[in-house]
């Protein structure tokens, strides 16, 4: 059994001027492994790992044939059955850490509540806990962290303290949505194997989503390239470079390479599409 | 002959809640007419403040910046904005939200006293590859890259020698950073300009520049060519792992994650 399967995932929008469709039909299954969404902005990667979250807020709309996580419906799932996954079996890293952290709680305690409250820990073994989380993301001072609100870490910091957040209560699933895109490459190399080592020795699952198709390759096993709300591409990552949809071709053609020719970049056809 | 930019032993220092932020340190670096030269390093290592230093926007507390070997003026002046110009990262936070392009780009002209700003406008939008109907626009009715053209097309209005790019591509979609980044290399070849080039991307950075700068903690630990980059003879052990980890490297499938 898959841990996740979606038929069919359709999120839309009503407007002022109609409906828009922001994914439009879209379908994958999941095991413990890394699949990868890429597109470029706009093309629905964020809702679409919402949507398996029911965390699209109205009036967006979401509608599918099925969507099963560990065999569990959670297309209708009561809402209160949902809170109980989200963060808990499924986590999700958000694509701005500014807007996801409480702005007003320090890290210490936005990182130790669940861990109270939740599993009824002491405030020491949580707090011995959420350090040990911090370390596990590379954070070298975890107790200077602890102490700071969010608006004292930088964006780097910021989206590590998430992944430390989310990993705790270590889920089954985990979504990433451009986890890494505010973290300099050498950071940026080192959350990915973070989450790597997750993916290997815990059997997590990761829909890593991103518009840079090089990371994507590096760090996943399967990639979905999507495209205006629907998935062009199904690939197996190792074999990206193979690619035939014109459209995952025109993105890997547009990213200039080191030593690479110096003439004008391939820009995307649009009309070719 | 003398560099068109020449920096000599720059320091900038901020004062934070007391403290004294070097944010450069006796930082030296030339670029000759017409050159492309390139600034990489990770963030915090002082790339926009050296640019920021250049347009006197940035408290220099040592060393000089000369152009065309002579001394910039404090403050920088009208004759220093029709030499140099700058383009920065976020096009929308750069573009004026409730002005027209057409005032955005009219403007400087108007600073200046210079004539012709309605033909200048419409050609300014030609040459960065927008229909002259968008003048009548507002920043918030464009798209990203559309912004980031207009954010050129202003930085070109007063015909400077000289583009200060800092991570001019960096917050857009890779297609769209293709044809800005095309643009850029049309203009500087048509218009003999000279670039200073912020990015943390360094195939972007690759691509553009013939020279490149490595900055860590506000200094230079290393200066490379183009060629030397191509061909991994960077010597520092920074320089490297900036190399190792550049995500364009990994569409090779030979390398792994530095971990
Ligand atoms: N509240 C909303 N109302 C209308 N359209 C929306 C809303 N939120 C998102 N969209 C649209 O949904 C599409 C997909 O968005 P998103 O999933 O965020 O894209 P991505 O993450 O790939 O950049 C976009 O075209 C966006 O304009
Ligand atoms: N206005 C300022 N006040 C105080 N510190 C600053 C200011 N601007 C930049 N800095 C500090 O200077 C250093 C270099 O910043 P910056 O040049 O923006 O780096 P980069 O562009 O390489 O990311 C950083 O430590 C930054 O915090
Ligand atoms: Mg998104
Ligand atoms: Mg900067």
């Amino acid at each position: 059994m898959n841990l996740l399967e979606v038929k069919n995932l359709r999120v839309t929008f009503a407007t002022e001027t109609g409906q828009v469709q922001a994914v439009r039909g879209v379908s994958f299954s999941l095991g413990h492994e890394r699949l990868g969404i890429v597109g470029e902005s706009g093309s629905g990667k964020t809702m679409t790992g919402r949507a398996v979250l029911r965390l699209v807020r109205p009036p967006g709309r979401i509608e599918a044939d099925a969507m099963t996580f560990d065999g569990r419906d959670i297309l209708h799932a009561p809402e209160r059955e949902m809170r109980a996954l989200r963060g808990k079996r499924i986590g999700m890293v958000m694509q701005d850490p500014k807007y996801s952290l409480n702005p007003v709680m320090t890290v210490g305690r936005q990182l130790t509540e669940g861990l109270r409250l939740r599993d009824g820990l002491g405030r020491a073994d949580a707090a011995a806990k959420a350090i040990a989380a911090l370390e596990a993301v590379q954070i070298r001072d975890p107790r200077r962290v602890m102490d700071a609100y969010p608006h004292e870490l930088s964006g780097g910091m910021g989206q590590r303290v998430m992944i430390a957040m989310m990993l705790i209560p270590e889920p089954d699933l985990l979504i990433a949505d451009e986890p890494t895109s505010a973290l300099d490459v050498t950071v940026q190399a080192e959350v990915l194997s973070i989450l790597d080592g997750l993916v290997r020795d815990r059997g997590m699952g990761l829909i890593f989503i991103s518009h840079d198709l090089r990371l994507v390759a590096r760090f996943c096993d399967r990639v979905l390239v999507m495209h205006k709300g629907l998935v062009v591409e199904e690939i197996e990552a190792a074999h990206l470079l193979e690619a035939r949809h014109p459209y995952t071709r025109g993105l890997l053609n547009c990213l200039p390479r080191i030593g690479g020719p110096r003439g004008p970049l391939p820009v995307l056809d649009r009309a070719g599409i | 002959m003398t560099a068109l930019i020449e920096i000599e032993n720059l320091t900038v220092a901020f004062r934070s809640k007391g403290r004294e932020v070097r944010a450069v340190e006796g930082v030296s670096l030339s670029v000759e007419a017409r050159e492309s030269h390139g600034l990489v390093g990770e963030s915090g290592s002082g790339k926009s403040t050296i640019l920021r230093a250049i347009c006197g926007m940035a408290p220099v507390t040592g060393g000089s910046i000369r152009i065309g070997g002579r001394p910039v003026p404090t403050p920088r002046g009208r004759a220093f904005s029709t030499e140099v110009q700058m383009v920065f990262q976020d096009p929308y936070a750069s573009l004026h939200p409730r002005h027209t392009i057409d005032r955005t780009l009219s403007e400087p002209l108007a600073i200046h006293g210079l004539p012709g700003a309605d033909a200048r406008v419409v050609q300014a939008l030609t040459e960065v590859g927008l229909p002259p109907a968008f003048r009548f626009r507002y920043p918030h009715q464009l798209s990203g890259g559309q912004r980031q053209r207009v954010a050129i097309a202003r930085a070109l209005m007063l015909k400077p020698k000289i583009l200060l790019l800092d991570e001019p591509t960096s917050a857009l979609d890779a297609s769209v950073q293709a044809e800005v980044l095309n643009l850029l290399n049309r203009l500087r070849a048509e218009q003999g300009l000279t670039f200073l080039m912020v990015s943390h991307d360094l195939a972007v950075i690759d691509h553009m520049c013939d020279r490149i700068m490595v900055l860590q903690h506000g200094r230079s630990v290393e200066e490379i060519t183009r060629d030397d980059l191509a061909h991994a003879r960077m010597t520092t052990a920074y320089a490297r792992s900036l190399f190792d980890a550049s995500a364009d490297r990994m569409l090779d499938g030979t390398t792994e994650p530095t971990s």
